[in-house]
């Protein structure tokens, strides 16, 4: 019983759309699902759906499916992401956003498995040949000086490759796991460019895309 | 006497009335004795012009301890924490699912790679309750005592304990030095009121000594736990991270900023009560 109605509309309209588009807009009126809509939105909406078009009917203010509808969230997002970072308005922003939405728009959960990431760090400390590098998240990483590294001093920006968040093992007979309080990286070297973006962060370190 | 006492008093703006029916209380028992009283365990020999200030001191200084109670949050440190702070020193990030320790389960949000996340709502309910009490305790003058043995930190918690006028042992604990301390330091050791640990486990991943020895000895703590400590003899644990230097410089200017700001309100307080000799009262 419900499928009749439906089954006339598909065989109306695809009997129509070989005619004529003013018959396609007669025959369109006078179906249960009387909506307005333009004829070319309904010549697309009826190639795309397959059964029961009419159950579905696309109005001018739907929100777009598919690649449209991809492309208005990712600028939706990108234009409020510009907007909190040049407007620096924590107390508007920081305020209102939860701890959860605070967590899933972090670098650190955006960027995944740590396994073979390119990060930007900063040295904060250097012992002789050893340079300890803070990259943003909660231990920092120790890293020998290149053979030419002789202008990586304290507050030079470096590339470096992620192996390891957190160096830890769980020994034969232990209950938990021994952690070395370090992350582990491979030193690409330094950032070339000066003053890219943010070059003064007290605070996180964008990751950089993947070479 | 009485006359240059009301006419001392008719200074303070809000306190007037109520200071003069203390002094007229007080005065009425000094007048009662006339050589010799006690007043904490001290002996006064009173001639007619001094009329003491010390029993009126104890009843304003009670009045001050009260009025402190009146409101839940009276320093209010709630001000002076943020979630978007907490989140952007990293305070969040927990160490890897197998150094969790059984009893921070609760206060973890989650698991994301293996890594643990701390859930920052209760972080900040447990770091407002903590940082309350330690604005009360600062507020009466007790004697609070930064504990860490992390050597990493050790300069910058020294550092934050003379900024504000309190202690800091940020060395080898020995054995006894709380519950031995009158052998080993002398007969009437006073002991701090308030421990706060900002780091509660030793290199060794061993738990800190004195945690124990504080609830042996009655003395309340404040403790910084991690995903990988024990909160279990803590009186105000506080999940969070402490490994990153952004939180624990975070958690230092906190703690910090808060016996600064109870220390100023003491002080305000009695000079509203007029204890101190009577200046333009700090309003």
């Amino acid at each position: 019983m419900n499928t009749s109605p439906e089954v006339k509309q598909t065989v109306l309209l695809r009997w129509s759309l070989w005619n004529n588009m003013a018959a396609l807009c007669k025959v369109i009126s006078r179906t249960r699902f009387a909506v307005r809509f333009s004829p070319t939105r309904v010549l697309r909406s009826s190639f795309s759906s397959s059964e029961a078009p009419g159950s579905d009917p696309p109005a001018p203010n739907k929100p777009r499916s598919g690649f449209a509808a991809a492309f208005d969230q990712q600028s939706e997002l990108r234009r409020e992401a510009e907007s909190s970072s040049a407007g620096s308005s924590v107390s508007s922003l920081g305020k209102d956003e939860s701890f959860a939405s605070l967590l899933r728009r972090s670098p650190l959960i955006q960027m995944g498995p740590a396994k073979d990431k390119v990060v930007v760090g900063r040295i904060f400390h250097v012992v002789q040949d050893d340079l300890y590098i803070d990259f943003g998240v909660k231990f920092h990483c120790v890293c020998r000086r290149p053979d030419d590294g002789e202008r990586l001093q304290r507050g030079t920006r470096v590339r470096l490759r992620l192996q390891d968040m957190e160096l830890t093992s769980r020994f034969l007979g232990a209950s938990t796991d021994t952690t070395l309080l370090e992350a582990q990286a491979v030193l690409l070297g330094p950032v070339e460019g000066k003053g890219g973006p943010g070059a003064s962060e007290p605070g996180l370190i964008e990751p950089q895309s993947q070479d | 006497m009485e006359v240059r006492m009301r006419s001392l008093l008719t200074f303070q703006t809000s306190m007037a009335a109520r200071a003069l029916a203390k002094g007229l209380c007080g005065l009425r028992p000094s007048r009662a004795v006339s050589v010799g009283y006690t007043c904490a365990g001290h002996q006064y020999t009173t001639a007619a012009s001094i009329k003491p200030p010390q029993p009126q001191a104890e009843d304003v200084t009670e009045q001050l301890v009260n009025q402190s109670l009146e409101k839940p949050d009276f320093f209010r440190v709630s001000e002076l924490i943020s979630l978007k702070e907490l989140f952007d020193a990293r305070v969040h990030l927990g160490h890897k699912k197998g150094c969790r320790h059984r009893l921070m389960e609760p206060y973890l949000y989650g698991s994301r790679l293996d890594q643990d996340i701390i859930d920052l709502d209760q972080t900040v309910q447990h770091l407002q309750q903590a940082l309350n009490f330690t604005a009360h305790v600062a507020y009466r003058g007790g004697i609070i005592l930064f504990v860490s043995r992390r050597r990493q930190f050790g300069h910058l918690i020294e550092n934050t304990a003379r900024d504000c006028g309190e202690y800091a042992h940020t060395r080898y604990w020995q054995g006894g030095l709380l519950t031995n301390a009158n052998v080993q330091y002398g007969v009437g050791v006073r002991l701090p009121d308030l421990i706060i640990f900002l780091s509660t486990l030793n290199n060794v991943f061993q738990q800190h000594v004195g945690i124990r020895d504080a609830a042996k000895m009655n003395i309340p703590t404040v403790g910084l736990v991690d995903s990988n400590c024990n909160p279990s003899l803590l009186t105000y644990p506080v999940p969070g991270n402490d490994d990153t230097p952004a939180s624990m410089e975070l958690y230092c200017r906190l703690f910090k900023m808060t016996i600064n700001r109870a220390k100023d309100k003491r002080r305000q307080m009695e000079l509203l009560q007029g204890l101190s000799p009577p200046s333009t009262p700090s309003l």
